[in-house]
């Protein structure tokens, strides 16, 4: 693949829908099934792999060209590890609190495939600016999923959002019981589907 | 290839008997009058003496002082000493449960038997260590599958569960890895991170020991046993996607378990991600020929498929044994 | 060769490059890390004190640490605690060795400040200097003494007790009676959304104002929790003085109120408690009869 053709807003509008890193890649899922109870987890956990996500891309694509090919996958868990590391400590010292939630995520981020993969299929490849488009468009694509599964769940599960009573009851316990999670994401993701299949049933019946 | 697979999943077996047999004599009491103590149930201990001793001293509850290991100063009162058909087996019944998972001393001060003192005796009852062993790996297994409970490698586990041989093949190859990267990073993380008050080095060291270890087994494998490789090797590189190869090294640092614990829980973590992906390759070899509805098709009815086992796993939450 | 040399020059280069990063973030996040996690430590025993942003701590507040050590000494095990002591207004610490029957055995000064001995090596380091060995010191728990001028105020005991999956970390705040005046669940892995609300407020509020006699008999009950009384737990500050009175008079007396679905997490937390404050004011007692026997200038 040569350099990207595409506009930095295109770039970030296919991180967040078209190439949706957990409805449409299906990457990086443990997160999304495991830590979606409620919408400030997601939001923690997606700040911290837009953060990942963007300084290991910018990384990756300004040494680039002084990247051995015979080490090129040792480099990128380096990169992703060292970010990882200052993230994790980062949130670890400022928001004790919600860390202590999201902690082993925040670790785990290390392992996640959708980094990797953002790094071998676009980082080594392009610019350093076109790089962080990309970046910023798949962190947030990550964040715009977690925060979709965790509003559904919060609301259905504790009748709340972002913490606070909104409905007064709680309509269906099940939401925020672990399982619930891979029932959610199977769930949207037929949804994302769906959306897909009659788009595109309307373009035939256009053209 | 059949072959080769058995045997690789069944050696790990044979490391854990071996291990469990040389465990299994480590008791030791310091009286030879006392032939072996233990919790009968939540309320009541049992002592079998090699003889009888007197009725008389066995009958006072007074005579026998049981105290938690960590809390000597705080005596458990007994309520009634019950003997048993032979005389040599008493039981000590509390009024109160006990707390099985710590270890409890009884203390007898002289023991009167056929009017000879058999002497003083520090009893140490607690559950054995090889029941605690075993229940660290069932846990890690049944308990809390990192799968179906802790929610971690899931990328891996929905790519490679279509089909029960791809299933078998990445579930040994990742107990293979897990065991051996965990036991490097345990080693690791006991005798140079914490020593030297490098914690936060943690992820960068346990994800470069995890690749180290791939790229060793895969070395390894293929110059000693070509067959083996063809069979697993494709699935060597998958593994480091794995959250759980990261996870294990990460939940031995912060419990503080030592090298039997630490082996017996990635061996667990890896026999638990073995069944689950088995047991979801089964029934999406069903859902092939299932008439499931087109936006539900592949991923999205794997994933509520995952979530009816989770469901079913959850009946394992709580569960205590040994 | 000349590739090889290349490779581990780069890989060398990428490593230190690494190294510098991660160096410079651990240096400015670390003191950060220290304060807030002092900080939070200390609001959270301020709040189960009652203390909060509204009805800030009076100055005269102090709150003293006492540590519990098991010591082995030849087959024979003590007690080791070390009592914060004053002397000619300088403060520093007094190790007093108990045997398991409550005498004292041994009274031996310790060098060593209170925010000192909040530092577990420096801690450990004052111990094998009292004791004048390192073989059989195993350090058990940690109190805390609030005292308002020279009043005791009350205790704070950080616990551990199994749950229902694993175990549960409280904080207990006590009166001097030992009546209990709060709870607060510090670490659980309970089931969310089952076992896990076990630290919401409408369950670990009712362990409030329970008398040491009420708690040595506490049960649990599978009854639903009466609408008025949750609302009171929920937030039990805000209600009027009048309407609080009448619902702690109608349900102070009641056993705890299990949460639906978690009954044994609900009686985990009930008897990891109830345990907690028996063995505390059982020890307390005994070190209370020493201090006042040898008229130590002791600090709790």
């Amino acid at each position: 693949m040569a350099a990207t053709k595409k506009t930095n807003s295109q770039l970030v509008l296919d991180g967040i829908f078209l190439e949706n890193p957990i409805f449409r890649l299906a990457l990086s899922m443990c997160p999304a099934v495991g830590l979606t109870t409620s919408i400030k987890n997601g939001l923690l956990l997606g700040t911290a792999v837009l953060f990942v996500q963007v300084f290991s891309s910018c990384t990756i694509a300004a040494i680039k060209n002084f990247i051995h090919p015979r080490i090129r996958i040792p480099t990128y868990t380096l990169t992703i590890a060292t970010w990882v590391t200052v993230i994790d400590l980062v949130l670890a010292a400022y928001v004790p609190d919600a860390y202590k939630q999201v902690g082993l995520f925040v670790k785990l981020i290390v392992a996640f495939a959708i980094i990797t993969m953002r790094l071998e299929m676009f980082a080594c490849k392009n610019s350093v600016s076109a790089s962080w488009w990309d970046g910023i468009g798949m962190g947030f694509g990550f964040m715009f999923g977690m925060v979709t599964i965790g509003f559904v769940r919060e609301l259905l599960g504790s009748g709340m959002l972002l913490g606070y009573d909104v409905l007064g009851f709680k309509p269906l316990l099940f939401f925020v019981l672990p399982a619930a999670g891979f029932f959610c994401v199977g769930i949207m993701m037929a949804m994302f589907n769906y959306v897909e299949v009659v788009y595109n049933r309307r373009k035939e019946s256009k053209s | 290839m059949n072959a080769s697979i058995k045997r690789s999943a069944f050696r790990p077996v044979w490391l854990v008997l071996a291990l469990l047999f040389l465990l299994a004599g480590c008791e030791k009491i310091d009286n030879p009058f006392i032939k072996k103590g233990g919790f009968k149930d939540a309320r009541s201990i049992m002592i079998e003496f090699a003889g009888a001793p007197d009725a008389s001293w066995v009958s006072d509850p007074a005579n026998f002082k049981v105290f938690q290991k960590n809390n000597p100063d705080v005596l458990l009162p007994v309520k009634q000493v019950d003997v048993g058909p032979d005389k040599k087996t008493v039981f000590l019944k509390f009024g109160e449960d006990l707390d099985l998972k710590l270890a409890h001393t009884v203390s007898m001060a002289s023991i009167p038997s056929e009017g000879k003192d058999m002497g003083a005796s520090f009893l140490d009852v607690k559950k054995s260590y090889f029941g605690y062993l075993f229940s660290i790996l069932i846990g890690a297994m049944l308990i809390n599958n990192y799968v179906f409970t802790k929610y971690l490698g899931l990328c891996v586990f929905i790519g490679t569960s279509r089909k029960k041989s791809t299933a078998v093949g990445m579930g040994v190859t990742f107990t293979i890895v897990i065991v051996i990267s965990a036991m490097i990073s345990w080693f690791l993380y006991q005798f140079v991170l914490k020593p030297y008050r490098l914690d936060f080095l943690q992820v960068v060291t346990f994800i470069g020991l995890v690749s180290l270890t791939v790229q060793a087994v895969d070395t390894i494998l293929r110059k000693v046993n070509p067959a083996l490789f063809k069979a697993f090797g494709v699935y060597l590189v998958l593994v480091i996607a794995n959250c759980v190869i990261i996870a294990v090294p990460l939940t031995l640092a912060s419990a503080e378990y030592n090298a039997a614990e630490s082996f017996m829980l990635a061996l667990g973590a890896g026999g638990g991600f073995l069944l689950a992906l088995f047991l979801m390759a089964s029934s999406r070899e069903r859902l092939e020929l299932a008439n499931v509805p087109p936006t539900y098709r592949g991923l999205p009815i794997a994933f509520v498929a995952t979530g009816l086992f989770a469901l079913a796993f959850m009946g394992f939450s709580g569960m205590a044994i040994f | 060769m000349n590739e090889f040399v290349k490779i581990t020059f780069r890989l060398t280069l990428s490593c230190l490059m690494a190294a510098l990063v991660m160096g410079t973030a651990f240096i400015f996040t670390d003191k950060a890390k220290k304060h807030n996690e002092h900080v939070n430590v200390q609001t959270t025993m301020l709040s189960l004190l009652g203390y909060s942003d509204l009805n800030p701590a009076p100055k005269e507040l102090k709150l003293y640490s006492l540590y519990r050590y098991i010591i082995e000494e030849k087959g024979t095990t003590y007690l080791g605690y070390m009592v914060p002591v004053t002397e000619s207004g300088k403060e520093s610490y007094e190790l007093l060795k108990l045997n398991l029957e409550g005498k004292l055995m041994q009274r031996v000064p310790m060098n060593i400040s209170p925010d000192a001995a909040a530092e577990d090596a420096e801690r450990a380091t004052a111990m094998k200097e009292a004791l004048k060995t390192e073989q059989g010191i195993a350090y058990q728990d940690r109190t805390v003494v609030a005292r308002l001028g020279d009043q005791r105020l009350a205790y704070l005991l950080p616990g551990k007790f199994g749950g229902f999956k694993t175990f549960i970390n409280v904080i207990l705040s006590l009166n001097p009676d030992f009546a209990i005046r709060g709870l607060e669940i510090m670490e659980h892995e309970e089931d969310p959304g089952l076992g896990a609300e076990i630290s919401q407020n409408y369950f670990k509020n009712q362990f409030r104002n329970k008398s040491f006699e009420r708690l040595k008999s506490l049960d649990v009950i599978k009854e639903p929790l009466p609408d008025e009384y949750r609302a009171y737990l929920n937030a039990p500050d805000k209600m009027d003085k009048d309407k609080a009175d009448a619902i702690i008079k109608q349900y102070g007396e009641k056993d705890i109120y299990a949460l639906t679905g978690s009954t044994i997490s609900s009686r985990s937390v009930t008897d990891g408690v109830k345990n907690m404050v028996k063995r505390f004011a059982y020890r307390i007692q005994v070190l209370n009869d020493v201090i006042a026997d040898q008229k130590i200038p002791a600090l709790i």
